[in-house]
């Protein structure tokens, strides 16, 4: 099968561990543990790698062995079901360190979740004796489990370095899809690659997966293409929940909602947060609502250092300790913002009519706008508003989804400039990154933009690319 | 003209060329007449010179093929204590070959950032390694280092440069790159950078380049309301008045787009905040404010989030007339 044929997800599949998508850390520590066989056996002679599908555990551990140059022995489901049948494959391989080519091993159980029912279990307490005698390192994968499984892997585990893999920041999905596109010459739209990149919530190959089943035949992709893929998007739930929480009367209906969001408690935050200020309108309200939101989310981070039981009083402050700060606010951020917004553009009040409809507020011209339309357009676009056509007005919905996130999208490309930057203004200048960020880089970027010269100076002083120089010049 | 950053253009290469700091210098020049010195904690504010002087040291000491015996890390940029001892192992495991000095030096630059459980770790790796390396620590403040790593060291501390020095260095720079610098663009330098040495070169390196030729202060206070300080005393004045959400649309700037981390945002927020004209009373109100959110951020929260609430806590004091 030629590189043509092949499904994008294995062609595209990373070779080295610098081409695997995110979990860095992870996969760190997977290699110092690998090192240090170099200096005899170490006290876990396994490692035990779990995370969700599609985050690349196979991938970087595959990419590691060629990396380290280790002769790759690789177990799957199938091969679980005896003791026999799993003696046969890796027990001789386990208690030689080498190869006949005198190449270091490693042995990879993957699939390990695919061990099911009482009869594989024989197939544990086998894998559990060749990890005590073994003189290669094993690495063993499993998809995350529940806590049967827990239970079931726990020989397993007890003699191993656990290690967790993390779904993929959406921004590093995106960047994947972005990089796969441009090889591939597919003509897709940098929204649509956003919105596969979310839709794929932290997995990579179901979203390479997406963009394959999109671009194959047609070499485009367009955001209605992705929408077609179904399954609804979850967050369409969430203004009801928002509008539940902040219509609640007692703390038992404010956590009811909270507790039937759709989304998890994750994407609340970000919802809250957002159309905090526009429900709020009076500066104390907003004060002590968002106050609330913040002490959930210290909450949040508690429960997950230390113990879940306190995700409770999270729930409690992000629904009733919001909800129960609006007494004087009388729901006028939206108009407000409007106002002020048309008021900037040097409209007068009376320029535009505001009505009450029920997906959100009609913003109506009092006279034909010619030219500025268009400047209004951007403005209150950036306001959530969709122009109804037959309705000559802007709509502009009552609750407005997370800007946070897409906006980390929209600025992936910079801020991947920013760091490689920053990286080499650290090294030259004897400075931190995060000096290099906050003191030296924006008075670097006035330099590059008075001066072309100066600019040039300093960019085959640094050792820029073209890009980096490009995007200092803004 | 010739390309790079004039900071590290004009940045002293030995001993000799540092104008100031003379009896840290004196102290500097003994250990290199001696061939020998102590494990050095260098303290004391930004673009002071700490980082330059301990590089002259080195070149000293060495001579010109210095950069071989020497390795300089920075604490907040690398990932944890382990990894930093991993690398100081690896560099201070062999002695210095090839020069009459037995020891190499590792610098480790805001070494004041590492949590105290770390320091105690560090101090561990310098003993073991104290035959073949000398550890060389930098910081803003003495009191962040442990009382251990104090004790094992010969501490240096820096003072900011005093205003006629700066200024007289600054004077310099400008003559050699050909730029007319006006006393009162001077002033307005000296004035913003108060003593840091890098600050001032690169803003009035950055001053030169959109009036190219003449500097006044004119031209330093437009380049000033390009960078970050100005856009966070845009965002406290908006919060002030009120405009919540648009103050919200400048802290998401800072944040994301132009990448700088939650604590230095805090750090500027902080600092205008103690320079404003407000009752004694509000400062230290909102001073307790912005440690809570400080110390949230430690434990790892929402940065925006967090940050946020400063805004609306402003607000409220806008609403009483504070700060206008």
């Amino acid at each position: 099968m030629g590189a043509e044929d092949q499904p994008w997800s294995s062609r595209f599949r990373p070779k080295r561990t610098a081409e695997v998508a995110g979990n860095r850390e992870a996969i760190q520590e997977l290699r110092r543990w690998l090192q240090s066989w170099e200096k005899g056996v170490p006290k876990e002679r396994a490692a035990f790698i779990y995370g969700p599908p599609g985050v690349g555990k196979t991938a970087s551990v595959q990419a590691l062995a060629a990396d380290m140059g280790f002769d790759l022995l690789e177990v799957n489901a199938s091969d679980y079901r005896t003791r026999t049948r799993l003696e046969e494959l890796v027990g001789r391989a386990a208690t030689q360190s080498v190869t006949v080519f005198g190449r270091r091993r490693l042995i990879l159980f993957d699939e390990m979740e695919g061990i099911s029912g009482r009869e594989d279990l024989g197939g544990i307490a086998a894998i559990a004796d060749i990890i005590k005698n073994t003189r290669s390192p094993i690495v063993l994968i499993a998809t995350s489990v529940g806590e049967e499984n827990e239970e079931k892997f726990r020989p397993l585990r007890d003699r191993s370095l656990i290690i967790e893999y993390k779904p993929i920041p959406t921004l590093e999905v995106y960047g994947r899809l972005a990089s796969i596109a441009k090889e591939m010459r597919i003509d897709a739209s940098e929204e649509a690659l956003e919105a596969l990149a979310v839709r794929s919530e932290g997995d990579v190959r179901s979203a390479i997966n997406d963009l394959e089943s999109l671009a194959r035949g047609k070499g485009k992709v367009t955001v209605g293409d992705v929408e077609s893929l179904g399954r609804r998007d979850r967050q369409e739930y969430t203004p009801d929940v928002i509008r539940a929480i902040f219509s609640s009367r007692n703390l038992r209906e404010a956590r009811r909602a909270v507790s039937q969001s759709y989304v998890g408690h994750e994407g609340l935050f970000d919802w809250i947060y957002e159309n905090l200020p526009l429900i709020l309108d009076d500066p104390g309200d907003l004060h002590d609502g968002l106050e609330a939101l913040a002490r959930a989310d210290v909450y949040d981070r508690r429960a997950r250092s230390s113990n879940y039981r306190l995700q409770k009083y999270m729930f409690n402050m992000m629904s009733g300790g919001v909800s129960f700060s609006r007494r004087r606010s009388e729901g006028l951020g939206l108009r407000r913002q409007i106002l002020a917004t048309t008021a900037r553009l040097g409209f007068p009040q009376s320029a535009f009519t505001l009505h009450e409809a029920a997906e959100g507020l009609l913003v109506k011209p009092v006279r034909y706008l010619g030219d500025d339309w268009g400047r209004v357009n951007g403005a209150m676009r950036g306001l959530g508003a969709s122009w109804v056509r037959g309705g000559n007005a802007w709509s502009i919905p009552y609750l407005r989804p997370p800007q946070l996130r897409w906006r980390y999208i929209r600025t992936y490309q910079s801020r991947l400039r920013l760091r490689s930057v920053s990286e080499k203004v650290a090294t030259r200048c004897l400075v931190s990154r995060k000096e290099a960020v906050s003191e030296v880089i924006p008075l670097m970027r006035v330099m590059f933009k008075g001066s072309r010269e100066m600019g040039d100076g300093i960019a085959g002083w640094l050792d820029l690319d073209e890009d980096e120089a490009a995007w200092l010049r803004g | 003209m010739s390309g790079g950053m004039w900071a590290e253009k004009y940045r002293p290469r030995t001993l000799d060329e540092i104008a100031d700091q003379a009896e840290i210098v004196s102290r500097m020049k003994n250990f290199v007449k001696d061939r020998n010195l102590p494990h050095l904690l260098l303290v004391g504010p930004a673009g002071v010179g700490k980082t330059t002087s301990i590089l002259c040291l080195a070149h000293d000491l060495y001579g010109p093929g210095y950069q071989n015996f020497i390795l300089e890390l920075n604490a907040s940029d690398e990932r944890g204590i382990d990894v930093i001892r991993e690398k100081v192992k690896n560099f201070a495991r062999t002695a210095a070959m090839a020069s009459e000095v037995p020891f190499k030096i590792l610098i480790l630059d805001e070494a004041d950032s590492l949590t105290s459980a770390a320091q105690h770790a560090l101090r561990r790796t310098m003993e073991i390694y104290t035959r073949t390396c000398r550890f060389c620590l930098i910081g803003n403040y003495s009191e962040s280092i442990i009382d251990p790593i104090q004790s094992r060291c010969s501490v240096f501390r820096f003072s900011p440069l005093p205003e006629q020095e700066t200024k007289d260095w600054l004077r310099n720079m400008a003559e050699r790159e050909g730029v007319k610098l006006l006393p009162e663009g001077l002033d307005a330098v000296y004035e913003a950078s108060q003593g840091d040495l890098r600050k001032a070169t690169n803003l009035l390196q950055a001053a030169a380049a959109t009036k190219g030729g003449e500097v006044d202060d004119v031209v330093i206070y437009s380049v000033l309301g390009k960078v970050s300080p100005e856009r966070v005393r845009e965002m406290i004045k908006l919060s002030l008045r009120g405009d919540f959400l648009e103050a919200r649309e400048i802290l998401r700037g800072l944040l994301i787009d132009e990448g700088l981390a939650a604590e230095d945002i805090l750090r500027m927020l902080y600092s205008e905040l103690m320079r404003m004209d407000m009752p004694e009373e509000w400062k230290v109100r909102l001073s307790d404010s912005v440690g809570e959110v400080d110390f949230r951020l430690t434990q790892g929260s929402r940065p925006e989030i967090q940050l946020s609430t400063l805004l609306a806590k402003l607000a409220m004091a806008g609403r009483e007339n504070v700060g206008r």
